[in-house]
């Protein structure tokens, strides 16, 4: 255990800790809005594995990581768009249609894999980008300002959807359908547009988080590269209460968590693996118990909305 | 007696109609992976049903299913989404492996109950956590149980590469995770000769009819269904929610604990890497296909271990990529959960053919 | 009407999307058996037949057989992501049923499920691995991994420049800790002040995960990494991203993905493995055989980066070549693990 902890190791768990953060707060905030609607899609994994794969495949044929973004928006918003048939239209019980959802992504991107590219196969993802003056900050600098575009992206997200969420009218639509449909449906809102709406966002998002793990970070895709984020996804969701800062809050956390135990078993300090790998799940739910108090969450969260009927 | 039997007729054809729906958009992609939808699905429906082995095997698959299915019905019954079943299975899983292991000579008359206790026991505490998380301290369970499943993949692995691996994984210095293989005296008998099919079935069964029993023939199983139909009602009605909410996930995760176990002695024979596969979800879809009743989740997990063979099978028969199965899966469970909105509504049929024939197509609803 | 065409146009959308590109199926042909002297074999694996990894090692392995004893003679089939031993199970007995000659379980997990089936199959041979236990028709194999991770870890002390070589570990178990204590005891021997340091992921088939890991072990110091499993190329895309670091490999030469950062490889030859297995179901031995993988009968084999020849110092390959000749003459043995 050579000079442990330094500043510069520090800085690197810190600037790590933000990296692994985008992929979730991008998907996070995506279920967000879609659970402030009063749906929750338990199928973000399953988009963020089609983003995953649109995103690496986009980019494997145009060269270009942009294009891998359009083509993951576009797949995270169809994705979107079929829960939304399912789920508002059909009225289809949520949970099971994102396990549904779950299933189809993994299926159908594994499967579009094999088809058209077959083998391992390495891209040249998104350059992380020096934002001047800002990345001489010391300290802070290198944690955030020397990133890449989608961690900028998410890191901006969170005010902006908070402005949306809150000062917005059609976030105003959005927090009434997902609380009083009813009462949202007399004064001419469209409960289901808005929830389409939503799940399409969200969906898109979700996209953007699946790309972020293959043109943002592994540079390659593999089968199952989500490995479970779209799931803590969803579960950050419920631990930042529905608020953009909280998401945040939940991601950083749970991402610093993760870093830090990568170091610490770098490192070489004494500590069984596995008991490093599941801190940030402990971590998460002990935050979670010790916050107490009643948890708010969108008074229709997952019930489908009928006209005529109450709830 | 004849409308409930029309209502279950209509159920039926209506889940079928999801079917073929399903299978006609995987048909699309069987057609882009280049092969045959029709040659295909003749493999995954005759696969499973045209022989003794098909037979079996997919009865092998139903009994956890059927298992897991049954704990999703109490949960979802008394108003709580268990998502955590594949962490129940492995807690499960490895309750059965080690309480097997610690008696090697004791007879199979008492080793046997103690491991089923033992597994079942894991499970119902890993379940019951979410419970009590939720009971007392207000946490989503959807959040708890997503993340004890990654703490209890964890916690298995480390278990079975390290206090219990099969010492001689040590000794031979090949290290493979698993447990030692149980005692031979407490093997799940195989009912027939040269299968897998273990008599874990006639245990799923017995217990599918008690589940039944306990929900609609007893108090504390009216008390539970009152939670999960209106907790604010119950509450007011005096019930205990917060117990009954414990106690639905208790239940849940016991039931997942014993899927673990009968793959544990009627399977495998130890506790081993990916024991789980996947059932802990799989069986979520199964008790919705039967209807979130304890006896409809019955065929529905027969007809589900099918689907799951079927789809493998097809991986071989027509050289598919595997991730077929999934797709297949994943489509029939979007058709097949959004078809209950056919049967709830029964004007939305006549609709829909108003839709999509563009006239009034005199007709009842659902056929 | 609006949401039957969502529907429709969600449907359409979707095929436009996969209909673009071109299709490569390139599995392999299941005719049916018209001449007499044909090995038919069949591959089951846990995770995928282009993993660049385990599976995709043996898959090579096959297509080398094929090719040496002729299209004609040797048939194969295979079965992938059956990471799940039920599946696997139903698999390998309906290969057996279909009357394949010999039945590739290539996953340690698969021990029991082969115990089972093996015994309702008598004159088809079973072979899996890694792994010890073995049965009148069932073969186990088991690649010696530490003796390879020996000579890279060798290699690696002596190259670093940071004197850091970091292991990207999947889980704590078996092929994975056999090649991690190898690596480190060859670290230890390689040179005295050079540090191995490991982390492990908890994932078998996590990429990104082991990405970053990797570069959390870069930002601490390590200039050569390895590491096995899927997941391992995760890692090594995260080393080709900084030039001057480099990536060691196991399994199968991966240095078609990264050329310029992996140095060398420790290679499995399973076509001489399967060969050996022919050859001794032609003598009328159907299993009963722990095959072991070694340097000595070159199944195993140390495959250097000719691009990178320059970046090994001469003294390095010197050692590496004499450690690899005490392993073969016996006069080394790489220890494992006593728990």
């Amino acid at each position: 255990m050579e000079g442990v902890m330094n500043s510069a190791i520090i800085i690197s768990i810190l600037a790590t800790g933000i990296r692994l953060a985008t992929p979730y707060l991008l998907a996070a905030l995506g279920e967000m809005f879609t659970q402030r609607s009063g749906v929750y899609n338990l199928g973000v994994e399953g988009i963020m594995m089609m983003g995953a794969f649109a995103g690496f495949f986009a980019t494997l044929h145009s060269g270009s990581p942009l294009m891998g973004i359009v083509a993951s928006l576009l797949i995270g918003a169809l994705m979107g768009l079929l829960m939304a048939l399912v789920s508002v239209t059909f009225k289809a019980e949520q949970g099971i249609s994102g396990i549904g959802l779950y299933m189809l992504g993994w299926g159908l991107s594994g499967l579009l894999y094999r088809l058209y590219v077959g083998g391992i196969t390495s891209i040249d993802g998104l350059k992380t980008i020096k934002i001047p003056l800002l990345s001489d900050i010391p300290f802070l600098g290198p944690i955030i300002f020397d990133q890449n575009v989608l961690v900028y992206t998410a890191l901006v997200l969170v005010p902006l959807s908070g402005f949306i969420l809150f000062k917005t009218s059609w976030g105003l639509n959005v927090r009434a359908v997902g609380n009083k449909p009813e009462a949202a449906d007399t004064l001419g809102v469209s409960v289901e547009r808005i929830r389409y709406q939503c799940l399409i966002l969200g969906g898109m998002l979700a996209g953007l988080a699946g790309a972020f793990l293959t043109i943002g970070q592994a540079n390659m895709y593999a089968d199952n590269i989500t490995a479970g984020r779209g799931f803590i996804a969803i579960a950050l969701v419920y631990f930042g209460r529905w608020s953009p800062w909280g998401i945040l809050l939940g991601s950083l956390l749970f991402s610093m968590a993760d870093s830090f135990q990568s170091m610490v078993q770098v490192l070489g300090i004494n500590f069984p693996y596995e008991l490093a790998v599941i801190l940030p799940y402990v971590v998460t739910i002990i935050a979670l118990a010790i916050s107490f108090g009643r948890v708010w969450a969108p008074a229709a969260l997952g019930k489908p909305f009928q006209r005529g009927t109450r709830g | 007696m004849n409308s409930q039997f029309r209502g279950v007729l209509k159920q039926i054809v209506v889940l079928l109609a999801a079917l073929v729906g399903a299978l006609l958009i995987g048909a699309v992609f069987l057609l882009l992976a280049k092969s045959d939808p029709i040659k295909a699905y003749g493999v995954m429906f005759a696969g499973p049903v045209s022989d003794k082995f098909g037979l079996t095997e997919t009865l092998v698959r139903a009994v956890p299913l059927l298992l897991v299915g049954l704990g999703i019905v109490i949960s979802f019954r008394s108003g709580i989404i268990n998502i955590g079943a594949e962490g129940q299975i492995l807690a499960g899983a490895i309750g059965a492996a080690y309480v097997g292991n610690s008696f090697p000579d004791m007879p199979a008359i008492l080793l046997l109950p103690l491991v089923f206790m033992a597994g079942a026991m894991s499970g119902a505490v890993w379940g019951g956590i979410a419970g009590w998380l939720k009971a007392r301290l207000a946490v989503n369970e959807i959040l708890s149980t997503v993340m004890l499943n990654q703490i209890a993949l964890q916690l298995y692995l480390f278990l079975i590469r390290g206090p219990l691996i099969d010492p001689q994984e040590v000794s031979y210095g090949t290290g493979v995770p698993q447990t030692a293989l149980i005692p031979e005296q407490i093997w799940l008998s195989r009912l027939i000769p040269g299968t897998r099919l273990h008599s874990g079935l006639i245990f799923a069964l017995v217990v599918a009819v008690l589940v039944y029993v306990f929900l609609w023939r007893t108090s504390t199983g009216y008390r539970m269904r009152a939670v999960g139909a209106g907790p604010e009602a119950a509450r007011y009605a005096g019930i205990n929610v917060q117990w009954y909410l414990v106690l639905a996930m208790a239940l849940a995760g016991g039931m997942a604990g014993l899927a673990g176990v009968v793959e544990v002695t009627g399977v495998h024979h130890r506790a081993l890497e990916g024991i789980s596969a996947g059932y802990g979800f799989s069986g979520i879809v199964a008790a919705l296909f039967g209807r979130l009743h304890p006896l409809g989740t019955i065929p529905a997990s027969i007809l589900f271990g099918a689907l799951l063979l079927g789809a493998d099978m097809m991986q071989r028969a027509v050289n598919i990529p595997a991730a077929m199965v999934m797709v297949i899966q994943g489509l029939v469970v979007l058709f097949v959960v959004s078809s209950d909105y056919f049967l709830k509504n029964p004007s939305s049929v006549a609709n829909l053919k108003v839709k999509l024939f563009g006239k009034k197509v005199n007709g009842e609803g659902g056929k | 009407m609006k949401r039957v065409l969502a529907l429709i146009l969600a449907a359409l959308t979707l095929l436009a999307f996969t209909g673009c590109g071109t299709n490569t199926n390139k599995s392999a042909e299941t005719t049916p058996a018209t001449k007499v002297e044909k090995v038919r074999i069949a591959l089951v694996l846990p995770a995928t037949v282009d993993d660049l990894a385990w599976g995709q090692s043996m898959v090579e392995g096959l297509k080398v057989v094929q090719k040496t004893m002729g299209a004609d003679k040797v048939e194969i089939a295979t079965s992938e992501k059956l990471g799940s031993a039920v599946d696997a199970g139903a698999a390998i007995r309906q290969y057996a049923t279909q009357g394949y000659d010999i039945i590739l379980a290539h996953g340690s997990q698969y021990q029991s499920v082969l115990m089972d089936i093996a015994k309702d199959f008598p004159k088809t041979t079973f072979a899996y691995g890694s792994g010890f236990a073995t049965a009148p028709n069932i073969f186990a194999y088991d690649p010696q991994a530490q003796d390879g991770g020996y000579l890279l870890g060798i290699l690696a002390a002596m190259t670093t420049k940071s004197g850091i070589v970091g292991i990207i570990g999947p889980v704590e178990s078996g092929d994975a800790v056999k090649y991690n204590y190898g690596v480190q005891q060859g670290v230890a021997k390689g040179k005295a002040d050079v540090k191995s340091r490991i982390a492990y992921t908890g994932s078998f088939n996590d990429i990104v995960g082991a990405g970053n890991l990797a570069k959390t072990q870069m930002s601490a110091g390590a200039d050569i990494l390895t590491g096995s499993s899927q997941q391992a190329v995760g890692a090594m895309r995260a080393v080709a991203e900084t030039k001057g670091n480099y990536w060691l490999s196991t399994d199968m030469d991966q240095s078609s993905i990264a050329p310029d950062h992996v140095l060398a490889a420790q290679v499995y030859r399973w076509e001489k493995v399967v060969t050996k297995i022919i050859d001794l179901r032609k003598q009328g031995t159907l299993g009963g055989q722990h095959l072991i993988l070694s340097l000595a009968d070159g199944t195993i084999e140390l495959k250097y980066n000719d691009k990178l020849a320059d970046k090994i110092p001469a003294e390095a390959k010197a050692a590496v070549e004499q450690a690899k000749a005490d392993i073969i003459s016996g006069k080394l043995k790489v220890e494992l693990p006593k728990k």
